[in-house]
């Protein structure tokens, strides 16, 4: 069968800029995207530049903009790239986020090795007991197994709604990697590491939208993966005042009144002693006010009916040791 | 139809234009509202769900006891609680859950609570037919950018199955449609607004309330629509400060989806507390300001 792509070129050294291409070329009813891509290459256009690393599904490498969607091409069909091109040329063209080196090819550095690295991605232990092993429930191992299972991809960062506005977020992959440490009962580091990932664009800047888990192609689900943690960085308070305080102030709100109380939540996220940070508040609280938006000083924010067992729930859950 | 009814905090409190204007419109259209008082705040997704999933069975079990779907108005409420819900289908869990919280209150939560948006109680209960019928102020054709929030959109397979991929992909575009209202779609109609990481990181949170806004504009919407109060404390609450952010004008009225219902319905503006929004809705109600059908 004939397949027709429309590819975005760029040349680093060129002095112009380079328009897309259009090539076609005879493939197999069953070839994968990345072997049309590759017949191409050696066909056609020798200069064409991609990444192919593994060309099973293995290492993510070959993840770019097909038809305007982030796709592996290696595990995508032809058949299906031609679907989503409806009657036109299959568009390819680099994921949005990364730093393009020539057409296709991304600098793999800033995609994904810096941010892996910065979330420090071994396991540090203590030393073996003696004669002994370290030991790990499997259910711990079976979890840690599905994150294990990323391939570098890239495709949750690319749905990802911060790294739109700010490439230099962490990011629901290297995030993902951050977890499997994390949650390794073996390491040693966790408290520490979760201060780590606590730094400006770390994991308390992820908007929790689900777009990581909607991109993942497979099911590792980054979204619940970065909830954990911030589940047990409150539980160890780790993180920045304020949002350690606003965790807080949350859940105390709904624990003595059974829903949330937000001008009791403004306040305490800042901090009674927080004189400049409860300044800022006061521009906003008055343009509400005076537009008659009365979130009250909580001694006025009355108590939901049943909130005794709202608090009852509280007490049970702090009382297993959360 | 006969619902219970979960406001949820925002509506009552720091949105609380939403409250009155949800109970209005869903008279008008026939909505019976038994309010659920006596149940907790969902959790947000800022509480573990170790403690949010139990409050939740709680909720659903006294829906359940009452026999009545719950009808939320935020997408945060409704995303919430359908994960938990879901969560909720596994027997064990759900064993564990009304073991250790519910039993000793008398309640046991079975399962079979269904958790509906007004947005889809109005497109899929009421239907865009009969919803047409009951307008007497069109929208003439106002351009309007839908917001849906994102946790109205995901997970994919909680918030849009196969089965009500029809009435619940581009809800918010029909009803706008069948108000007589333009959809217009801009590209963050399904993404996350930024509130969350307001106190995280105010300056991407700008940034993408920001983004939003200018794409639905450039777009030609005059306005936005959202089911989400979230978004309004985000869209409407902090739009000057993102304005401020861009470096640009914005002044895009946001409004709550039971105002732009209740607006085609022949409500006033006054009657849908529309002065309560930090960003002025005068363009909107100039737009619409022709006689009321009789």
């Amino acid at each position: 069968m004939d397949v027709t792509f429309k590819i975005k070129r760029f040349d680093p050294d060129s002095e112009v800029k380079i328009e897309d291409r259009e090539y076609t070329v005879n493939v197999d009813k069953n070839a994968s995207l990345l072997d049309a891509l590759i017949q191409v290459r050696e066909e056609q256009d020798g200069t064409l530049a991609f990444r192919a690393g593994c060309r099973a599904g293995f290492c993510g490498d070959c993840t770019m903009n097909v038809n305007g969607k982030g796709a592996v091409t290696c595990r995508t069909p032809v058949s299906k790239g031609i679907k989503g091109a409806k009657d036109g040329p299959i568009e390819l063209a680099p994921l949005k986020q990364v730093k393009i080196v020539k057409d296709l090819m991304y600098d793999a550095d800033t995609f994904h090795w810096a941010k892996f690295k910065a979330v420090e991605p071994w396991v540090e232990m203590a030393a073996s007991p003696k004669d002994a092993e370290h030991v790990m429930s499997n259910e711990v191992v079976q979890d840690l197994r599905e994150a294990m299972s990323c391939t570098q991809c890239g495709l949750c960062d690319t749905g990802c709604t911060v790294i739109d506005v700010d490439k230099t977020f962490l990011g629901p992959a290297a995030l993902t990697k951050a977890y499997r440490v994390v949650f390794d009962t073996r390491d040693n580091r966790t408290g520490d590491r979760l201060e780590k990932l606590s730094m400006k664009k770390g994991m308390w800047d992820c908007t929790h939208c689900f777009e990581a888990s909607e991109h993942c192609p497979k099911y590792i689900e980054p979204t619940d993966r970065i909830f954990a943690m911030h589940d047990k960085a409150i539980k160890n308070e780790a993180g920045p005042p304020s949002v350690v305080n606003h965790y807080k102030s949350f859940a105390a709100s709904v624990k003595s009144k059974g829903w949330l109380d937000e001008g009791r939540l403004a306040i305490e996220t800042e901090g009674y002693t927080n004189v400049k940070g409860l300044l800022k508040l006061l521009p906003f609280a008055i343009k509400a006010g005076i537009k008659g938006k009365r979130p009250m000083p909580y001694i006025f924010h009355k108590k939901r009916p049943g909130a005794e067992r709202i608090k009852r729930i509280f007490d049970k859950w702090e009382d297993n040791g959360k | 139809m006969k619902y219970a009814f979960f406001p949820g905090c925002v509506s009552q409190g720091g949105a609380p234009e939403l409250y009155p204007a949800t109970r209005a419109v869903a008279d008008r259209l026939g909505f019976e509202l038994i309010e659920m008082e006596d149940v907790g705040c969902t959790g947000a997704g800022v509480l573990s769900r170790e403690v949010s999933d139990p409050i939740n069975a709680r909720t659903f079990a006294k829906a359940e006891q009452l026999g009545l779907p719950i009808m939320t108005i935020c997408s945060t409420c409704q995303g919430v609680m359908a994960q938990a819900n879901h969560r909720l289908k596994d027997e064990e869990y759900r064993k564990q859950i009304n073991q250790n919280f519910l039993i000793e209150e008398g309640l046991e939560y079975k399962g079979t609570t269904d958790v509906r948006h007004m947005l889809w109680a109005i497109v899929e209960d009421h239907g865009l037919d009969k919803l047409k019928e009951m307008v007497v102020r069109p929208l003439n054709g106002m351009p309007i950018a839908q917001f849906y929030g994102c946790y109205l959109k995901r997970p994919p397979e909680l918030m849009v199955p196969k089965e009500f991929e029809k009435t619940r992909k581009t809800a918010l575009e029909d009803v706008i449609e069948a108000l007589g209202g333009k959809a217009v779609r801009s590209s963050g109609r399904g993404k996350c607004c930024g509130f969350p990481i307001l106190t995280s990181n105010e300056e991407n949170s700008l940034a993408m309330c920001g983004d939003h806004i200018l794409d639905a504009k450039a777009k030609g919407a005059m306005a936005m629509v959202t089911p989400c109060p979230l978004c309004h404390l985000e869209l409407d609450g902090k739009q000057a400060d993102a304005a401020a952010h861009k470096g640009q004008e914005i002044n895009v009225p946001i409004l709550h989806l039971p105002q732009l219902v209740g607006l085609a319905l022949g409500f006033s503006s006054k009657e849908m507390n529309l002065q309560r929004h930090l960003v002025s809705t005068a363009p909107v109600e100039d737009w619409i300001s022709v006689e009321v059908k009789a």
